[in-house]
């Protein structure tokens, strides 16, 4: 993490500007969503607006989830648990993008 | 008798130096550190002795909503996941999110997208180097939770409203 303080506030605030139309899209949309059947997610899902905007809010979250844990881990932990803590949120926020990719691909391809 | 202005002694133009001069002791390391000087200096406050304002709730919450919308995602994720699946994994977690523990994850993560989103926009714009004055960010603060509130509420409401409707 060290000598990259400058690009982490970077991603964070381009990454912040970014998520606040898609939050907002996604605030609109999610309630009434999370009730459909599971022919109505798919649905949902399959359409491309709704795919690539909620991809789009899942992935570039991923980062800027990744460089906020981050902060709250390095000033409340100082003992060897911080590094293990640091990967696992790493691991944690490339496994939501993988995720999220394969589902959204699956959901768009499998007609 | 008022004192003629000449009597006086300015000690204005004098500050400076003094200034210097201790600030010249303390990078050199002089009596700073070996003498105990820090015994001296103020203790960070803990804790508990801050008084509760407004801007730092807003700050704390700030966070707490950060680490509420990491682990909601993660579900949101999960949920789409399972609709890629299979029928029979995507009704155990809908079931869990339609459920009454599930529609009050929902709220919170509704409410903390909503208050993360506006504070995130008070951060943005505190960057800008404006918004920093104490009762502006104090009002700025009262103002985001009223309204990540309100929006919420209505958010809320329409999307279980619409949920039935469908």
């Amino acid at each position: 993490m060290s000598h990259k303080g400058t690009s982490t506030f970077v991603i964070q605030r381009a990454t912040a500007v970014l998520l606040i139309p898609l939050g907002a899209w996604l605030l609109f949309s999610i309630v009434a969503v999370l009730g459909a059947d599971y022919a109505g997610a798919r649905a949902w899902l399959a359409q491309p607006i709704n795919g690539i905007l909620v991809g789009a809010f899942v992935i570039i979250g991923a980062f800027h989830m990744r460089i906020g844990m981050a902060e709250i881990i390095v000033d409340y932990i100082q003992s060897w648990m911080k590094d293990v803590l640091l990967v696992i949120n790493w691991l944690v926020s490339l496994g939501l993008i993988a995720t999220v990719a394969w589902a959204i691909y699956t959901l768009s391809f499998s007609g | 008798m008022a004192v003629e202005p000449s009597r006086r002694v300015d000690l204005a133009p004098m500050q400076p130096i003094f200034a210097q001069v201790s600030l010249a002791k303390a990078l050199s390391h002089g009596d700073f550190m070996t003498k105990g000087v820090s015994a001296s200096r103020p203790l960070s406050p803990h804790l508990q002795i801050w008084r509760f304002t407004a801007t730092m709730a807003a700050s704390i919450t700030h966070r707490g909503a950060g680490i509420v919308l990491y682990g909601g995602t993660l579900l949101l994720a999960a949920w789409m996941l399972a609709a890629a699946i299979s029928p029979e994994l995507f009704s155990v977690v809908s079931g869990v999110a339609q459920s009454l523990i599930g529609s009050i994850v929902i709220a919170g993560y509704v409410w903390s997208l909503a208050f993360h989103m506006m504070n995130g926009l008070r951060h943005l714009y505190w960057d800008s180097g404006r918004g920093l004055a104490p009762k502006t960010a104090t009002m700025t603060a009262w103002l985001i939770y009223v309204a990540s509130f309100l929006l919420a509420a209505i958010i809320l409401w329409a999307g279980f409203t619409a949920r039935g409707a469908a």
